[in-house]
């Protein structure tokens, strides 16, 4: 579904990206972790090319991105994303919210587009909120919406960015709760996240960055009960120090 | 100077000094005294400005008179006959007398169209361009005759208060889109396109309008073929639309710059398409961004349409200065001017109340 082949992405002189290689099977759920400012944001928005990389190629759900807009076009639409600062669109209520890529994107029907959008807030539980704004709801709340929206557009593959990092701790469990029965409905996951126990619970496979390289990429248990590189158990060992932070 | 400002100074510390010397409760008595007196001088001042204006624009007001004459006896008030008598021509200018039911039909016509524009159910690009181009081709057929059995009447002969609203309506209708592209156009990621409209806006910017509107309106036609020329209103109007978007685009940009970058990625994650991300995602959180400053732009364009006078139109301010250029009514300046501000108040007025009540209605989303 989705393969990098040594991918390279600069930042002016920055390297970002170091020749990274990565294949995500249909259905597999990857969580990424690693140390802030090793790259796991700019790896995954290189999946829907809110990133251009620079060199190597990526390839997802078969169309090969890079100077082909139509194909980014394409990809956009199949490939769902949330967002850290869930990135609601405030002059608009949360049915609009969910109702508008559908509309002006797959062009579907109104009608149509509220029934979609009305049984996927029913799936995270907000559907007694859909006629609010998103400045008139939790942190927690906003989130879920922003997964509807996405699902609203029946995408492939879901790419979420520390989802829960901008959250207060008490809302965290429902976001992360959302997205563990996506995981099990077989979903295509890619999820950057600090949450150690919804990689253990939910994903297939953990990949570990630092410094812009895929540093180790494995089972979740082998992960986290045998790390085979120092910085991955240094990684650990910070996290355990201040659980559910970043 | 350095010398006066000195004593100043020093009086000031002075002064400042002798309420401190005194108890702290006989301080605060004295200022309460001050106080009151103060205020007591103030609504004394105001009843008798007060009294003042309603003996001088009522109670000896002169309602009517054919010739004037009677303003002019010893102790007549506010001169309100010369609007009765002459204000046909403060209104619709130099419009042939018999025509001018056209003239008042085109205000109500722009009027009308404005306040339609104004109502949700016209808030879609098609129906607002298919409005404005009946109320513009309605306005345009009544003044200009020539149609329908109605005889023609030249452009020059336009005037007062119709050429006031067209040239504010037709400024804004045209401006406003042109200010939006300009503003994208500054953001383009393209520094060519971005630097080269930079400075276009910042060009404009730095020419006085009465410049702009001198060398369209008397330059252009020397240096130009007939053909090219055009007419000298239409011309006028382009110029004064080039103008409102340049200072309408960077009050939009600034509209841009308010909104975090996570909303254009938002709706480039969900696939829509540049035009989509610009009219459903940016432009509404631009505008609710701006709708003060912008309301404000178009009250100040209102205003400058007077300017149009130095090239020879007769708006409605310069028709009212007609209304009293004559040796009968030469004495009611001032209430022909008052009348045209109360004009001039009416439709600025209404332009902000919109604005208000488009703020309110937009600030329950707006909340944080
Ligand atoms: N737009 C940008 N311009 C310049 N440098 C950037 C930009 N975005 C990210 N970076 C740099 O790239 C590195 C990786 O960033 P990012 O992928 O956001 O890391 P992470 O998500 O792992 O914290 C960081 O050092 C960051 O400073
Ligand atoms: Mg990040």
């Amino acid at each position: 579904m989705i393969r990098f082949t040594a991918v390279n992405k600069f930042y002016g002189g920055f390297k970002a990206l170091n020749a990274v290689d990565l294949i995500v099977k249909e259905g597999e759920r990857v969580v990424v972790c690693g140390p802030s400012g090793s790259g796991k944001s700019t790896l995954i928005r290189c999946m829907n090319q809110l990133e251009q990389h620079d060199t190597g190629s990526i390839e997802v759900l078969g169309r090969t991105l890079g100077d082909d807009l139509r194909a980014t076009d394409q990809i956009r639409k199949d490939v769902g994303m949330v967002f850290q600062s869930f990135n609601l669109f405030p002059h608009m209520t949360v049915l609009e919210n969910c109702m508008i890529a559908p509309q002006l994107v797959r062009k579907q029907a109104a009608e149509n587009a509220k029934d979609v959008a009305m049984d996927f807030l029913n799936r995270v539980h907000i559907q007694d909120q859909a006629s609010k704004y998103p400045s008139q709801l939790s942190g927690g709340q906003q989130q879920r919406v922003a997964i509807a929206r996405a699902l609203c557009m029946s995408p492939k593959i879901m790419l979420f960015d520390e989802p829960t990092s901008a959250l207060d701790p008490e809302m965290i469990g429902e976001v992360l709760e959302v997205m563990t029965d996506l995981a099990e409905e077989g979903m295509t996951m890619v999820c950057v996240t600090h949450e150690m126990g919804f990689a253990k619970r939910a994903a297939d496979r953990i990949i570990f960055m630092s410094k812009g390289e895929i540093v180790e990429d494995g089972a979740p248990d082998d992960f986290f009960a045998s790390p085979k590189t120092e910085r991955a158990r240094s990684f650990l060992r910070r996290l355990d120090l201040t659980p559910s932070t970043h | 100077m350095a010398l006066v400002q000195f004593r100043d100074g020093n009086s000031g510390i002075v002064v400042g000094e002798q309420p401190a010397a005194g108890t702290s409760i006989s301080s605060k008595a004295r200022l309460n005294g001050i106080n009151l007196l103060v205020s007591a001088i103030a609504v004394a001042l105001i009843v008798w400005a007060l009294y003042w204006i309603v003996d001088w624009a009522v109670i000896r007001a002169v309602w009517t008179s054919e010739d004037g004459s009677a303003c002019r006896v010893a102790d007549a008030g506010a001169c309100w006959a010369v609007i009765h008598v002459r204000w046909r021509i403060i209104l619709f200018g130099l419009y042939p007398y018999d025509e001018q039911w056209r003239s008042a039909a085109a205000c109500l016509v722009i009027v009308v169209t404005a306040i339609l524009s104004c109502t949700r159910p016209f808030h879609t690009l098609a129906r607002l361009t298919l409005l404005w181009l009946v109320g513009f081709g309605s306005f345009i057929a009544l003044m200009r005759g020539g149609v329908l059995g109605l005889s023609s009447v030249s452009v020059n002969d336009w005037g007062g208060l119709s050429l006031t609203l067209f040239i504010f309506a037709a400024v804004s209708i045209t401006g406003m889109p042109l200010a939006i592209m300009l503003a994208l156009l500054r953001r383009s990621r393209l520094t060519l396109i971005g630097k080269t409209t930079a400075i276009i806006i910042d060009v404009v910017r730095a020419i006085p309008l009465l410049a702009i509107l001198f060398t369209v309106g008397v330059i252009i036609p020397f240096g130009l073929p007939d053909a090219l020329v055009g007419e000298k209103l239409y011309r006028v109007i382009a110029a004064f639309s080039l103008y409102f978007a340049c200072y309408q685009a960077e009050i939009i940009r600034s509209g841009f710059q308010a909104i975090p970058t996570g909303q254009e990625e938002a709706a480039q994650a969900l696939g829509m398409s540049y035009r989509q991300r610009v009219a459903y995602v940016l432009l509404p959180q631009a505008f609710k961004a701006v709708l003060p400053p912008t309301v404000n732009q178009f009250v100040i364009t209102f205003l400058e349409t007077s300017l149009v006078v130095v090239i020879g139109f007769f708006d409605v301010l310069a028709s009212g200065n007609a209304a009293f250029g004559t040796a009968k009514w030469g004495i009611a300046k001032i209430e022909v001017y008052l009348f045209v501000a109360a004009i001039f108040f009416t439709f600025t007025f209404s332009l902000s109340r919109y604005g208000a009540y488009l703020e309110r209605r937009g600030a329950p989303n707006a909340a944080k």
